[in-house]
């Protein structure tokens, strides 16, 4: 009984609360940018909000967009990514990233990199993402 | 006679067509040197060095951390499967359009960092001034965007670019082009050896 109950509690607040995965970035050299993607799904009633990520790889990271003008390709950054309730949000090549600028050490095909995601109401969440 | 008549001509049109849209171009690139240094610093000049094997181009700047890589790959990709099927004299070349911050050195590290093998791969830098008439040539425009200066003072912009892989044939005509990001890897396969007749 006990263990059914404990169970449905796993059950519930999995269901229940931010979700991030898909995690993955490309290699980049010591110096230069990489993209960093992922999906963040919203299963509660509220709308969350990501406004930062932190990682020991690099001191500039920002959350862009890349848009297309014309036959042109362009990439801007974006304030803030909105995951809207019962949700979810892709970031992926040729639309929403993570621009990791100045990376700090080269990485390579197959390394995992820490990252902390920083939610307004979920907290913060650390991923790993693997480079491929 | 005169059926036999309208049946040639119609083939013929169709021949035609046929051969059209599968290379749309034929823009002489060898009338004009064009003059790069490659990712070791070597001075070469463009077509010139290629010319007797198909190349394929694609127009990057290595702080493009999600579009340029895209290209890249596409790129890469389609190196691997040519090899696969024993065809290894196909060049392929990535010049920058961001000559004041994409130096040789730096080139050759985002190639080396992607696995990028230099037998048949070479990366082309010159400053804007000579790198200017080819990106003109090939209809490449690059507009830098969003500059802004780091903390530590350093200028920091993106650029606004086309997004272009071209098919240049082994006479140093450009033949076709492709969307470098999103480019149909079966396209771009299939072109390379009708092209080389493999
Ligand atoms: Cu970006």
């Amino acid at each position: 009984m006990i263990t059914l109950f404990a169970f449905l509690i796993l059950f519930y607040s999995q269901g229940n609360i931010l979700q991030v995965k898909n995690q993955w970035l490309r290699p980049g050299a010591k110096g230069m940018g990489t993209a960093l993607y992922f999906e963040v799904e919203n299963p509660t009633d509220k709308p969350d909000t990501l406004y930062k990520i932190t990682s020991d790889i690099s001191s500039m990271i920002q959350l862009h967009e890349t848009y297309a003008k014309d036959e042109l390709m362009g990439m801007r950054e974006v304030g803030e990514f909105v995951i809207e309730p019962e949700s979810s949000l892709e970031l992926k090549p040729g639309g929403y990233h993570i621009m990791v600028m100045k990376l700090k050490r080269d990485i390579k095909k197959s390394d995992e990199i820490e990252f902390k995601l920083h939610f307004k109401n979920a907290g913060s969440i650390i991923i790993r993402a693997k480079v491929k | 006679m005169k059926l036999f008549i309208y049946s040639i001509t119609v083939s013929a049109v169709l021949i035609l067509i046929g051969c059209q849209s599968e290379f749309p171009l034929n823009k002489d690139l060898t009338k004009q040197n064009y003059n790069f240094f490659n990712q070791d610093s070597v001075e070469i000049s463009f077509p010139g060095i290629n010319l007797g094997r198909i190349t394929v181009i694609g127009f990057i700047y290595t702080h493009c951390p999600d579009i340029c890589p895209m290209t890249t790959h596409n790129m890469f990709l389609t190196d691997q499967r040519l090899n696969k099927d024993g065809i290894e004299n196909v060049n392929f070349v990535l010049l920058t359009f961001d000559p004041d911050r994409d130096y040789p050195s730096m080139l050759k590290k985002f190639a080396q960092i992607r696995d990028i093998e230099f037998d048949n791969w070479s990366l082309l830098w010159n400053t804007k001034q000579n790198t200017n008439p080819l990106l003109k040539r090939l209809d490449i425009l690059a507009i830098p965007t969003d500059s802004s200066y780091t903390d530590n003072g350093e200028l920091n912009y993106y650029v606004m670019h086309t997004d272009r892989i071209s098919l240049i044939d082994q006479k140093g005509h450009l033949r076709k082009n492709y969307m470098g990001s999103t480019v149909n890897l079966d396209e771009l396969y299939n072109d390379i050896k009708t092209l080389g007749k493999y």
